[in-house]
């Protein structure tokens, strides 16, 4: 089996947005999207080394949808209804579908709700199973004041994201760890 | 304690399946409605509103919630796995609960009390605890002894599928020797204001593969599956053969025009599990009734099988959609249909559409031998996903 190797992470947080310029859909998008496509564009990654099909993304979601359900559940009693636009957006997998969508992968998916801890351990399973050549891994940490005021949280809005591979360059994956990705983003820049 | 991974993963098999939805409660009442081929859809007092585009819904009977519920999601899940959990006592009797993990597949958990909250309405902490899927997760592993690896996926329409193969790779990899995995959702104001919004639900009730199909109809239902190491089940369980995944990378709400997403997640299906196109006995499909996703479906079937496409159908016009629940109440589907040796038909099908393959099942049927049954999923953000089972 190929060493799996940490290529490359990034992290951003909402007050990176102002910067953004990632193309004229960008701006339709909720919150967590953004910041997903944000710092899967600041990974650098040139996407066309591997073939589409083989590049997988993981994504866990602390609080799920949560912030965006807020927010299309406030538009409930609008004139016309609430927002079709915001209800695509109450799935914390529609963060997959738009970096799938901006980067054409076709690759296998995996979408959990709640800490980090799970995203990379199975991110590296798909690498080691062979469902992928690669791996795109990303934790949103995004809950609103009004979603944090429901599960009794604090408001926060940030996302770590890392791309892991098969062989290359970068630093090797442990066999095995017990740790959450924030950790190796932190590791990986020190 | 970790196990270490033998060269060739262990098989998964089926011990155990416990499901209540709009046809009623408990396994057999699922059969039932598959071999008379009945729809559990009608109407519902409690959408019966000009908010909504249809109140024509696949609602569990409303008896079985406590009046004014709040927790009606965990009541749903907790209901399927205490079923499931009974049918499965005898292999699980031996397991620790150490080396039982489980997967909750939902899109929207508790949703019931971000309505409430926002509304003013009495909301218990359990209630808004459950808003969040992981935590549901863990109450229900902490309630139904499951002391291992517990996980909520939440892939759109695509969860309970995905939350099977997390379930399967977990026994897989040795963290665990059964899992129970658990597919929920609720019918809430929040999901059919949603459709509503989108336009995307059939005034009169979802007709799948139909030519005068214009839409789905929302649905609830919990459904579970015990999934067990190969060893603690007789021989003659079901098993999990293989699965694939794929993504449309082509529109965040609609399918690809071409099927071609879908397609790609079959063909990694029958690779993993070693088995050629012509091997597959049944497919159950995703089968929405809506024309975009039905279209696509058939397309992506003519695909992979060509002129020569297995008999097939869709469970939709008996249940509604699902949700979160789908993968796993339409798997269960699957299991039945492989332990009777029986073709499942598509309720509230008229005529079928132009472009779907000649072989969709209108009526249930009896067969000699099903071996091989596929099942397909399809959701937003583009996620596609295929699993088969196979006869022990």
């Amino acid at each position: 089996m190929d060493k799996i190797v940490i290529a490359a992470t990034s992290q951003v947080a909402e007050a990176d947005l102002k910067l953004a310029r990632l193309g004229s859909r960008f701006g339709r998008l909720d919150l967590m999207s953004q910041l997903a496509l944000l710092a899967v564009e600041k990974l650098g990654v040139n996407f066309d080394s591997l073939p589409r099909e083989r590049i997988a993304i993981c994504l866990a979601a602390r609080a799920g949808s949560l912030a965006t359900d807020a927010e299309f559940w406030k538009g409930r009693d609008a004139a016309g209804g609430p927002s079709p636009t915001l209800f695509a957006y109450t799935l914390p997998s529609a963060a997959i579908g738009e970096i799938a969508i901006r980067h054409r992968l076709t690759g296998p998916n995996l979408c959990f709700v709640g800490d980090s801890r799970d995203v990379l351990a199975e991110a590296a399973d798909l690498l080691r199973r062979g469902e992928a050549d690669a791996c795109v891994c990303v934790y949103c940490e995004v809950v609103s004041s009004a979603a944090a005021g429901m599960i009794q949280s604090t408001p926060t809005s940030n996302v770590s994201a890392l791309f892991l591979q098969r062989d290359g360059a970068g630093q090797i994956l442990p066999e095995e760890f017990d740790s959450d990705m924030e950790s190796f983003c932190a590791k990986f820049r020190a | 304690m970790r196990e270490p991974t033998p060269t060739t993963p262990p098989q998964v098999a089926i011990a155990g399946c416990g499901a209540i939805s709009a046809v009623g409660c408990g396994v057999e009442a699922l059969r039932s409605a598959l071999r008379a081929n009945a729809s559990g859809l009608r109407t519902s007092e409690r959408f019966n509103s000009p908010r909504f585009q249809s109140c024509i819904v696949g609602a569990v009977a409303e008896d079985f919630f406590e009046a004014d519920e709040n927790d009606p999601v965990y009541r749903l899940a907790a209901e399927a796995l205490r079923q499931a959990r009974d049918e499965a006592q005898t292999v699980l009797h031996s397991i620790p609960a150490a080396r039982i993990g489980l997967v909750l597949a939902t899109t929207k958990a508790n949703i019931e009390a971000l309505e409430r909250i926002s509304e003013n309405r009495p909301c218990s902490d359990s209630a808004r605890r459950h808003l969040q899927g992981n935590l549901l997760a863990a109450d229900l592993a902490a309630e139904f002894g499951a002391g291992g690896k517990v996980q909520c996926v939440s892939a759109a329409c695509v969860s309970g599928l995905s939350a099977i193969q997390q379930g399967a790779k977990i026994i897989q990899r040795g963290e665990a020797d059964a899992v129970f995995v658990v597919g929920v959702d609720h019918l809430s104001a929040f999901v059919m204001a949603g459709f509503t919004a989108f336009k995307a639900i059939d005034p009169n009730g979802c007709r799948p593969f139909d030519a005068a199909r214009s839409g789905l109809s929302p649905g609830e239902a919990g459904a579970a599956i015990i999934l067990v190491r190969e060893n603690f089940a007789p021989g003659s369980a079901i098993k999990i053969r293989g699965w694939g995944t794929s993504n449309d990378a082509n529109h965040l709400t609609g399918p690809s025009r071409d099927g071609s997403g879908l397609a790609l997640a079959i063909r990694i299906a029958l690779n993993s599990a070693k088995l050629l196109p012509a091997e597959i006995n049944y497919i159950n499909a995703h089968g929405t009734g809506t024309p975009y996703n039905d279209a696509m479906e058939s397309m992506a079937l003519r695909a992979v099988f060509g002129e020569a496409c297995p008999p097939f159908s869709g469970a939709k016009g008996m249940l509604g959609h699902t949700l979160g629940a789908a993968g796993v109440i339409e798997t269960i589907v699957c299991v039945l249909a492989l332990r009777d040796n029986f073709l499942p038909g598509t309720p509230r099908l008229n005529s079928p559409a132009d472009g779907v393959p000649d072989s969709l099942v209108r009526e249930p049927r009896l067969v000699a031998k099903l071996n091989h049954v596929l099942k397909l999923n399809t959701g937003f953000g583009g996620i596609n996903g295929a699993l088969i089972l196979s006869h022990g």
